[in-house]
């Protein structure tokens, strides 16, 4: 029953969730959105072609109904064509969000990975130099904006003034050397970008979890270390670890997409995203700003769900 | 408080944003960097006494825009800050105050609503909204930020509402609206000093992000113009853009992160990186 319950109002809060960030994507880029009657009529039009235009983007209609053929749209996938090309939205984000999600994975996989070996690293020696200098050098990268870590990869890895070993920009991959010729330094920016504020967020974790009796127990009962490490400390971590990770999937495949497609010219849904906001492109934007928050709160309903299954301790509260 | 001055990272950090807010103030009077904007040199001159990095495109003096920048990233980092840090108290404290109730529930609805949308993509929406206001910024990041500062003052006036003066306020019969504003939220105040400073960090860090993607700062001058333009540039191998910002912001936002964590530590708070 407890359950049920638990469940119902998950649901219902994700069914809120839903609605607002559907209003607001609404509100922004088609209640408030400029007039796009002129965009698609020629020079004097008529009176009859200005509202029959007006009338197939619906500005003749009252608010809620609108919201409702918005809602729709989202629904059936329909998402109408790209003002600059004319491609379907759907198309469009079907063909190039492979292309992200080849770009963009490995590095969120890496630079999490590599988070949690030093988050690790550093609170078992917490207190110590080696602590230290990952901390520094943690927050020195926290520090570094993540556009002058793209440029000073890219001047050192594809430029003549560095060791020019990949392209300065493009993507054309057949396979997978090509793949490592043109993901390589977009992929290592992506790490740099993310390792500062892992390291920190999984040493906290990790601190956490060392401070607890049973680790405290193991440790003064001798037991291997790499053991405790890697087998008791770890496996308790892994709740906040996975949170983060399904957390922050939305975050930096759109985030993530965005500036390295359109600093290194790789056709991605980033690229598509960032040249829809230059050209103001309000089909493709809506598209991409709506259904990413609508992914993002059904991630969230099933990590919500999720450790419900998984410890049933987790929602009555 | 004293002890921030006790470790050598709370120091550091305290110079360096003293020094660069004396900057800021110092190009807001007009006394230096003013000139940022003559092109009187010739274009693509190398570093040299005259132009420390040299001049750009134009013939600008690249270190006089470096300088007059660190007053746009004062500007929208103290705006940013400012507003959402009021929205954030204001809000949070509403919320934890009538927790449980409709208006928490509200409110909590709406900063999901908020943090649901990757923040680059809802500026991007503001900025859409707004038709190249160069107010779609501050807007935006507003949009974007105070709901982390709404969050840790929700649960520290849920745990401030069980306390005895609250009691004691309550028994004299303020009403509601008095005691969270009077005297619940000043308890709040190293909570927000702390996500100040954070906010701070993260406003001039997307800053140059919106630059680079052209909805940033517009008709002015900032280390994220130019490290957009920069972008470019080094790829014919002129780095004085990229030098100069990149060195500026760096060095601010290494002060900021510094002074943060020696306040985190020093008040055993953790904030919410935005």
């Amino acid at each position: 029953m407890r359950s049920g319950g638990y469940i119902f109002r998950k649901l219902v809060s994700a069914v809120a969730l839903l609605i607002g960030v559907t209003f607001i994507s609404f509100l922004l880029m088609v209640w408030f959105g400029p007039d796009l009657t002129y965009q698609s009529l020629g020079k004097n039009p008529t009176a009859d072609q200005i509202s029959e235009v007006r009338r197939q983007l619906g500005y003749d209609r009252p608010f809620l109904e609108r919201y409702g053929a918005f809602l729709g749209q989202l629904a059936t996938l329909d998402l109408g064509h790209s003002d600059s090309t004319g491609e379907p939205v759907s198309r469009l984000m079907a063909r190039t969000l492979p292309v992200s999600l080849a770009l963009v994975l490995p590095g969120f996989l890496i630079g999490n990975l590599l988070g949690i070996l030093l988050g690790l690293w550093s609170a078992w020696r917490r207190g110590s130099m080696t602590d230290r200098f990952i901390m520094g050098a943690s927050v020195a990268g926290m520090s570094l904006s993540f556009l002058v870590i793209i440029i000073l990869l890219q001047v050192l890895l594809c430029t003549p003034w560095g060791l020019n070993l990949f392209p300065a920009r493009g993507w054309s991959v057949d396979g997978l050397s090509a793949y490592l010729y043109y993901a390589t330094v977009p992929t290592l920016s992506l790490v740099l970008i993310t390792l500062g504020y892992n390291t920190r967020f999984y040493r906290s974790v990790m601190v956490e979890e060392l401070n607890r009796e049973h680790i405290r127990t193991a440790l003064a009962y001798g037991a291997d270390t790499r053991a405790i490490l890697f087998t008791h400390v770890l496996k308790n971590s892994l709740a906040p670890i996975l949170t983060r990770l399904l957390f922050s999937i939305p975050i930096i495949v759109i985030s993530g997409s965005l500036l390295l497609e359109s600093y290194f010219g790789i056709p991605g849904i980033g690229k598509v995203t960032y040249d829809a906001i230059t050209n103001g492109d309000q089909p493709v934007l809506k598209a991409v700003v709506s259904l990413t928050a609508v992914l993002f709160v059904l991630v969230q309903l099933a990590v919500d769900l999720a450790y419900r299954w998984v410890d049933p301790r987790v929602g009555p509260s | 408080m004293r002890g921030l001055f006790r470790t050598g990272a709370g120091i550091s950090g305290f110079v360096i944003i003293s020094g660069f807010a004396l900057l800021a103030m110092a190009t807001a009077a007009g006394a230096i960097g003013s000139e940022w904007w003559q092109t009187s040199a010739g274009a693509w001159q190398g570093p040299g006494a005259e132009h420390w990095f040299g001049t750009n495109r134009l013939g600008q003096d690249i270190f006089a825009r470096a300088v007059y920048s660190t007053r746009t990233a004062f500007e929208v980092g103290i705006l940013v800050t400012i507003a959402s840090t009021l929205l954030g108290a204001t809000l949070g404290g509403l919320a934890g105050w009538y927790s449980p109730g409709w208006l928490d529930e509200s409110i909590l609805w709406l900063k999901g609503v908020l943090d649901s949308i990757p923040f680059y993509l809802l500026i991007a929406a503001i900025a859409y909204a707004m038709q190249g206001s160069p107010w779609a910024m501050h807007l935006g990041m507003t949009a974007a930020f105070w709901t982390g500062t709404a969050r840790l003052v929700r649960g520290e006036v849920i745990r401030l509402k069980e306390r005895e003066f609250v009691a004691a306020a309550r028994a004299i019969g303020l009403p509601g609206p008095l005691i969270i504003f009077r005297h619940v939220l000043p308890n709040t105040f190293n909570i927000l000093l702390v996500q100040a400073t954070l906010v701070f960090v993260a406003a001039i860090k997307t800053e140059v992000i919106l630059s680079f993607l052209g909805i940033g700062t517009r008709d002015s001058i900032s280390w994220g113009v130019m490290l957009a333009e920069s972008s470019q540039e080094v790829l014919a191998g002129r780095f004085g853009n990229f030098l100069a910002a990149s060195g500026f912001l760096f060095v601010l936002l290494m002060g900021f992160n510094l002074l943060s964590d020696a306040m985190q530590d020093e008040l055993d708070i953790r904030g919410q990186t935005a």
